[in-house]
């Protein structure tokens, strides 16, 4: 149902910004990718781009620019016009980055508009061998009885400020322990060297289903209605965990808000696509329906919430 | 019987036209791809990763993995004739490859890397297709402490692959694992020497320096000189291509000995076919009775690196297919290709995907067979690429060093790179230091420092607590042996020679 109304939503409102813009795109759009070609945000901004083509006639290039981060990338979106002809598909890194590295050389505020939420999941907590709870509640004792390793992707990522986050959130006697990358994140909690691994369900879930890892906790304060069997942080007394994985769009700062409302709906539009709704289905996510204010909201939310955080730990520069 | 029976389904698979044609395309391109210095696979099937979209996934990977495999075929060549290495697996390839075409048996060593790429290979698809489960089982249990255990085995078992003397190979490991620590701290996340450079948070990557250091750095020490050794364009000759009785002889066991060290450290998600090629070469300079030889142009010098990076890349698939975990950025790439497709892999993958598992694994013999078919007759075109003018040549593969290193990233930054290490190579050229044990350093360096910190946070600051790991205990005691065996054998063949020099003196 939620599909039928952005996609009605997102025709309607084509049609009205068309009016208003009626000049874009002019000529081909690139998406800066800030990782690199084959990574999930790459096969994402991928398969939309294919449907964008559709939707504007313009040949849609996909730029990889991975480093740092994925602040290398985001750099270079903030050089280019805000014209729309130059867009950034990145995920909540480009909230985290920014609290850790000191030497970042644009405002993460003024020198990007973001555009739109394309597809939001909640993060899941995964234990592996060496956790024998089966739920958060559980999860919660095993951790009074022994130190729990949490495992992340490296120092400043996503995985790592959740994991923070709920080792405050609930007081654990837990510690991090950071690995290069989710994959070796993964093998060694499937090893049992470290206890556990936070990322969005389309990370986890592949594991979780093969029976590799079990998934312990959706972060959130209610279940996530596409994995209803999973435990909720809320449900188990935890409370303060209230923040989403996301896959977003973003422009180069000061964008006409008008523009950013067309490219808004037209993503809107290629989200719709069944090819795109199977993806979604797939990866358990589900489609963004935000207006670019209602997004750089959360966007900004997200910001604050890192920095103090990463304050509060005393991590980065 | 029922390996039989998959291994049918694979080879039906494999051998439909439009596939047998895709596998035929990616071993081309990558052995031209390796050819080639400077684009590596990792570039290659970034180019060519798009089309993944549009083709038939089983297609697609059988591709996308004969430019990866065939990479490490041709990657040898330009070692052997150049002294570049055409990809970074292959650098350890130059130290006994250049010198044997310099002796004029350029034809014999191509000839020997392709058939020992073949052998190391084909033990790698055994091992992959027989065992595959159980070693993805068995490299889950290797924690950060016998990572690190293993890897500083191999530092101290590598560290005398140079012909240099003990001392200056020594300062190369240190200063090698000294440039590696430019980066993001694996632990606290502080940007360490980056100078607010972000291109640095990432620190120097592997290919910019293996290029720079042997690639740009052979060139720059060759301006101005003239060719040291008139290529003797008999070599290319079938007649001169063919190994002696005595090369057959002395490449069987270092053969098997790269293709088990390479299948080992293929598998081993972190770890790869250059790490696997530097152990081959380390091991049998080790067991040798003459390892005075390695360095000057030893047969087992290119078969056992040569064996060991290719079986190294068919195992690489190994964690890549059946945890579903990529071990390095091109197997990221690969499971990519198959996400795009929505086919998640991992351990159901084989049970639900089987055309697709075991066509990919018959389309590896496939892929093998006709890399082999395909550079035996190119051996003899190759060495006539020496022939083409130094001022043509080298301009020409500058360009390509190029842009191989801006194309991964998009970063004009990794260009600065290899020119920099370009630069550092040439100065270790003048200033007689062997770039082999830096580049050594530089690889192990950071595994080692990154594995022993997570060790040290998993076993809460106890170190007695890796000596207590089976696997990390064992390698650490071995490597401990290993130690000291190196300094007493050292000081008995010291003793030896001055007692022959005085001898000498005496008669």
């Amino acid at each position: 149902m939620k599909t039928i109304i952005a996609a009605a939503l997102g025709t309607t409102m084509s049609m009205t910004a068309a009016w208003a813009q009626a000049d874009f795109p002019t000529g081909p759009v690139t998406i800066i990718v800030p990782y690199g070609t084959g990574g999930s945000t790459d096969t994402t901004a991928r398969a939309i781009g294919i449907e964008l083509e559709q939707i504007w006639g313009q040949p849609v290039v996909i730029q990889n620019q991975p480093g740092a981060g994925s602040m290398i990338g985001t750099t270079a979106l903030t050089m280019a016009d805000a014209d729309g002809h130059t867009l950034l598909i990145n995920t909540a890194a480009i909230t985290t980055a920014p609290a850790i590295q000191a030497e970042l050389q644009f405002d993460p505020i003024e020198d990007i508009t973001p555009i739109s939420l394309l597809i939001t999941s909640p993060y899941v907590l995964v234990g592996g061998a060496n956790v024998q709870s089966t739920d958060f509640s559980g999860f919660l004792e095993e951790a009074q009885t022994r130190m729990m390793f949490l495992g992340t992707a490296g120092p400043g990522s996503s995985s790592h400020f959740m994991s923070e986050l709920v080792i405050r959130a609930a007081n654990l006697p837990a510690e991090v322990v950071h690995f290069s990358g989710g994959g070796e994140a993964q093998t060694n909690m499937m090893g049992g060297h470290s206890d556990t691994y936070i990322s969005t369900t389309a990370s986890v879930m592949p594991y979780v289903n093969d029976g590799r890892v079990k998934a312990l906790a959706v972060l959130a304060p209610e279940r996530f209605a596409l994995l209803p069997d999973i435990q909720s942080s809320g449900e188990a007394g935890i409370e303060g965990v209230d923040i989403e994985g996301w896959v977003a769009l973003f422009g180069p700062g000061g964008m006409d808000p008008a523009l950013a409302d067309q490219i808004n709906a037209d993503f809107a539009q290629a989200m719709a696509t069944a090819s795109m709704q199977q993806m979604l289905v797939d990866n358990y996510a589900v489609a963004g329906d935000l207006t670019p204010a209602e997004f750089a909201a959360i966007y900004s939310r997200d910001l604050q919430t890192w920095d103090e955080l990463a304050d509060a730990i005393g991590l980065g520069n | 019987m029922e390996l039989l029976g998959n291994l049918a389904l694979g080879l039906n698979t494999a051998l439909s036209p439009s596939n047998l044609l895709y596998c035929f395309l990616g071993v081309f391109l990558g052995t031209f791809v390796g050819v080639i210095p400077g684009i590596g696979p990792l570039a290659a099937i970034s180019m060519l990763f798009p089309i993944t979209f549009y083709l038939d996934p089983t297609a697609a990977l059988i591709m996308l993995a004969g430019i990866y495999y065939g990479t490490t075929y041709g990657g040898s060549t330009a070692s052997i004739l150049l002294n570049i290495p055409g990809a970074t697996s292959s650098a350890v390839t130059c130290l006994d490859g250049y010198p044997m075409a310099q002796q004029g048996r350029a034809g014999v060593a191509l000839m020997m890397t392709t058939v020992a790429s073949f052998a190391g290979g084909s033990f790698g698809i055994i091992i992959l297709s027989l065992f595959s489960p159980i070693i993805a089982e068995y490299a889950l249990s290797f924690g950060p402490a016998d990572y690190f255990a293993l890897m500083l085995l191999g530092l101290v078992a590598a560290s005398t692959i140079a012909n240099a003397s003990p001392a200056k190979g020594l300062a190369m490991v240190v200063l090698g694992m000294l440039v590696a620590s430019v980066g993001t701290d694996s632990q606290s996340g502080v940007a360490r020497f980056t100078f607010g450079s972000m291109s640095l948070l990432d620190g120097f990557g592997i290919s910019a320096m293996a290029m720079g250091l042997f690639g740009i750095g052979e060139i720059l020490s060759s301006v101005g000189n003239a060719r040291s050794t008139a290529i003797d364009k008999s070599s290319a000759k079938w007649r001169n291509m063919v190994p002696t009785r005595d090369d057959v002889r002395r490449s069987w066991m270092p053969g098997l000995r790269g293709s088990a060290i390479g299948s080992f450290f293929g598998a081993l998600p972190g770890t790869g076919p250059s790490i696997a090629a530097f152990m081959a070469y380390a091991v049998e300079k080790r067991v040798s009775d003459t390892p005075e030889r390695f360095g000057k142009g030893a047969i087992e010098g290119i078969v056992a690196p040569e064996t060991a990076n290719n079986a190294a890349d068919q195992t690489a698939f190994i964690p890549t297919l059946t945890l579903g975990i990529p071990g390095s950025a091109t197997m990221a790439l690969m499971l990519g290709a198959l996400m795009v497709h929505g086919i998640q892999p991992g351990p159901t993958l084989i049970v639900q995907q089987p055309a697709l598992f075991w066509g990919l694994v018959m389309s590896f013999w496939i892929g093998n067979i006709i890399l082999l078919v395909l550079n035996l007759p190119l051996i003899g075109l190759w060495v006539r690429m020496l022939l083409v003018p130094y001022q043509y040549l080298y301009p020409a593969i500058l360009v390509f060093v190029c842009i191989g290193a801006y194309s991964v990233r998009a970063n004009p930054a990794d260009v600065l790179m290899v020119l920099g290490f370009g630069v550092l190579g040439y100065g270790l050229r003048i200033a007689g230091l062997p770039a082999a044990p830096l580049l050594l350093g530089f690889v192990l360096g950071p595994l080692i420092e990154t594995q022993f910190r997570r060790s040290m946070v998993l076993a809460q600051g106890d170190f007695t607590t890796i000596m207590a790991r089976p696997i990390a205990g064992t390698v650490l005691a071995l490597t401990a042996l290993l130690l000291v065996w190196s300094v007493v054998s050292a000081i008995r063949r010291r003793r030896r020679l001055a007692q022959a020099a005085q001898g000498g003196l005496g008669g």
